[in-house]
């Protein structure tokens, strides 16, 4: 027997030529056969309007076309149903205008109260090993807030889940113990809320009102800098939190160390709990990710497809999910599944080209950080603080940058390619145990990202 | 097709059929009326597929029939027409022609087989006074939202509750709740939507005495003395919207409505391009004002005489959706319940648990 969708389909084709054209798309075209029993077929149908005029005009004509294709039918009865199929595959293809769900009412009125954003939950949020410090760390933090690990301090790169990480602490904070108050803020908010009770000379309003709070989570830290007055704030509102056990949280894009023009009664206040680093996903994390990405999308692309947007968008989550986005929603337009030619097409905007930086860039750069004449690296002189960022720039050219021994040592003043590779193990061993020298590469790297 | 019938009962059957029928649509047959001439009386009847309408008045029929017509025609032609008398409707070579003392008109009709039908409704039915369930819509319906991108909320929540028909609409800035006593209503809950209740209040406001409303999963139907209204009802759960009203309050200020209305026209003509107002309360310094500023046109403020309890609080609200709250009002008294800068306020008639309306302050 011919499938019901089948059947309807050719029953349709019929019929269309049998009533006039406003007729047909007015009364047919959200229809479809909802089931066949013992002979009796039902169609579904959008409303009762529908209903009683199919019955009651169209009966003998659908009843007619069906029994010429199908000799089993015996009677035709409509039902209403909620959705026909058609409609259903429109809903789907409306999807992606806003790949975010409809948030229901409660969560229309954001509690304004914490500022937290609901949508962030532990339940989207992938742990790798790139993170899984950080989340453990979260967890004991939820279990005891302001017991353990008070404060904790999360860095990492820009769009690597750090707001999703803290968020998602509070709302589960907020969960598991309802008369917890917990509250969001940006640095930046904080700031200007302290600019703002310094103008309408009410600061008691302000302390009052970030001292009430049992969780206080404190994103984009580094935005501090340079803030002298909003850092003192701060200093005493972490203070009297600490001194009462409250949770803090606060995450930044850098190590607190390294945060240029922070005070050192910050610096030190905040390594007092736990700093932990959020790094980069590897190649599984992000493959994970994709993957999550796409099950909640309700979009499937091959394996092929996933691991080669998992190979090509390396670092940071949000440029992957960007990416996955755009083939997300060409995919529910187009509405088939992707070659990987397609999708290469569509995601090489969104690709970074490979690292390719001057030898002559990388020496200034380095020269700048470490505050000496770039000249001065090129000439044959051995004063400790350039031979020290001298052996540094060989160091992240060869590391980073792939530039060959002899290369470097022709670039920098024509030097011997055992030289450069007697600089490269000395800053190798040294990294092991300076971690000041460990701080300096890291704020050197970020300057080639 | 002969029959004749007064213009006055024909008028205002005709308005609503014009306002019913179809426009836009890919069948063009929906713009019309369909007038049934048979036994004692004349019927008339229009729909868009979503709401129909069928009016039956009394009529004087010498031979029965069918006729079809437009129904903005129909209905420019009867409004221009005397009240006070007789006309003539008869049906002429598949012509309508429609004669009174003064005027003869010939219309053109159109076979009537294309003309749909309008479901009879099935399902659970309770008598109410139709005053009643009006002045439950009409008080909450302004509140519903005008997209249809949620059609759930595009509607009147419309259920019945330990006596107490309950019409809720929300387009999730405000929400407004009335609850009127009907005893023994039973009604399972129903989503009426919002362009279909519109009109449903028109033709309600002209009767005076009791309505059959019938109910069942995806249609309703509300009839009296001759007039039968069908409308489709939306197929969503409306938001569990009960958890969302505060119990409590920490500032309470009891003001009289003609007052706060008075300010709140003065207020508007001062609002922002957000239409801004602002309100302070302070129930030590014993000060209850209104004020909005607008740097192209001035300021005001305004203070207004109340009763003050509780903390202080300032808060900002959009001027249509804080105006709109004393419509539905009738006591001289309103009520409004504030929980802090960034919580909904709630607003009550003065001594009047039935209607609720529930704001959401503008973010500062």
């Amino acid at each position: 027997m011919v499938d019901t969708k089948q059947l309807w389909d050719n029953c349709l084709s019929e019929i269309e030529v049998a009533v006039s054209k406003p007729n047909f798309s007015t009364w047919f075209k959200n229809t479809h056969i909802f089931k066949e029993e013992g002979g009796t077929v039902y169609v579904g149908v959008p409303n009762e309007f529908v209903r009683d005029w199919l019955s009651n005009k169209y009966h003998k004509l659908i009843l007619k076309t069906l029994t010429a294709f199908s000799d089993s039918i015996r009677g035709v009865t409509f039902v209403i149903t909620k959705n026909t199929p058609q409609s259903d595959k429109k809903s789907n293809q409306d999807q992606p205008v806003s790949l975010n769900k409809e948030l229901p009412l409660q969560d229309l009125y954001i509690n304004k109260e914490d500022n937290l954003n609901p949508r962030y939950v532990f339940d989207t949020f992938i742990v790798g090993p790139f993170n899984e410090l950080a989340y453990a760390a979260s967890q004991a933090i939820i279990n005891k807030p302001g017991a353990v690990y008070n404060p904790l301090f999360i860095y990492g790169g820009t769009g690597l889940g750090k707001t999703h990480l803290i968020q998602a602490m509070g709302n589960a904070i907020k969960n598991r113990y309802p008369d917890k108050k917990v509250h969001y803020i940006t640095l930046e908010k904080f700031a200007i809320d302290y600019v703002n009770s310094v103008q309408s000379n009410k600061p008691n309003i302000f302390k009052e009102k970030y001292r009430k709070y049992d969780v206080i989570i404190m994103d984009d830290i580094q935005f501090l800098s340079g803030k002298e007055r909003t850092q003192e704030e701060l200093f005493h509102l972490f203070n009297t939190l600490y001194e009462n056990n409250k949770q803090i949280i606060f995450s930044s894009d850098k190590h607190p160390n390294y945060i240029p023009g922070l005070e050192d009664r910050l610096k030190s206040r905040f390594s007092q709990g736990m700093i932990v680093d959020i790094s980069e996903p590897e190649y599984e994390s992000r493959i994970a990710i994709l993957r999550a990405k796409l099950r909640d999308a309700n979009v499937s692309l091959t394996d092929e497809v996933v691991s080669y947007i998992a190979s090509s968008i390396q670092g940071n989550v949000r440029e992957l999910e960007g990416s996955l986005n755009v083939v997300i929603m060409q995919a529910q337009l187009k509405n088939k599944p992707f070659s990987l030619a397609e999708v290469k097409g569509l995601i090489k905007n969104n690709i970074k080209p490979k690292k390719n930086v001057a030898i002559k860039d990388v020496v200034k750069a380095i020269a700048d950080f470490y505050n000496i004449e770039e000249a001065i690296v090129y000439e044959k002189t051995r004063r400790k603080e350039i031979v020290k960022a001298r052996q540094m720039i060989m160091y992240v050219l060869r590391e980073d940058f792939n530039v060959s021994y002899p290369l470097i040592g022709q670039k920098l003043g024509g030097k011997d390619h055992t030289t450069v590779i007697h600089s490269f193990e000395k800053i190798k061993n040294d990294l092991k145990n300076n971690p000041t020298l460990t701080g300096e590469l890291e704020q050197i790297r970020v300057l080639f990202k | 097709m002969k029959v004749e019938c007064l213009v006055e009962k024909l008028k205002s059957a005709a308005v609503i059929c014009e306002r019913s029928a179809g426009k836009n649509l890919s069948l063009p047959i929906l713009s019309s009326v369909l007038i049934i001439a048979s036994g004692k009386s004349l019927k008339l009847r229009a729909t868009n597929l979503s709401l129909g309408v069928e009016i039956e008045i009394p009529a004087k029929v010498t031979q029965e029939g069918i006729a079809v017509v437009k129904a903005d025609i129909f209905n420019n032609m009867l409004s221009s027409i005397n009240s006070n008398q007789n006309i003539d409707l008869e049906l002429v070579n598949d012509n309508l022609l429609i004669k009174t003392k003064q005027n003869t008109i010939l219309l053109k009709s159109t076979p009537s087989d294309d003309f749909p039908t309008i479901p009879m409704v099935e399902g659970s039915q309770i008598e109410i006074p139709a005053k009643k369930i009006l002045e439950a819509i009409k008080s909450v319906y302004f509140s519903a939202s005008i997209s249809d991108i949620r059609p759930e909320t595009n509607s009147v929540y419309v259920y019945g509750e330990d006596d107490m028909l309950i019409c809720v609409a929300t387009d999730s800035f405000r929400l407004a709740e009335k609850r009127v006593k009907i005893k023994n209503i039973a009604i399972s809950p129903i989503l009426i939507p919002l362009k279909n209740t519109i009109e449903i209040i028109r033709i309600l406001e002209n009767c005076s005495g009791d309505i059959v409303l019938t109910t069942n999963k995806n249609q309703l139907s509300i009839s009296y003395n001759g007039t039968y209204i069908t409308s489709r009802l939306v197929d969503g759960i409306f938001p569990d919207y009960k958890q969302i009203i505060p119990k409590e309050h920490t500032t309470e200020v009891v003001v009289l409505k003609q007052d706060i209305i008075s300010a709140l026209k003065l207020a508007n003509i001062f609002s922002d391009k957000f239409n801004q107002v602002n309100m302070t309360v302070s129930p030590i310094k014993k000060i209850f004002e209104i004020n909005t500023k607008n740097n192209d046109v001035g300021e005001n403020k305004t203070k207004i005489d109340g009763a003050l309890t509780g903390e202080t609080v300032e808060v900002s609200f959009n001027y249509k959706y804080l105006f709109d709250a004393f419509i539905p009002i009738s006591q001289d008294s309103v009520n409004l319940e504030f929980n802090g800068a960034n919580k909904p306020v709630v607003i009550q008639g003065g001594g009047d648990m039935s209607f609720t309306y529930l704001i959401m302050p503008i973010n500062k």
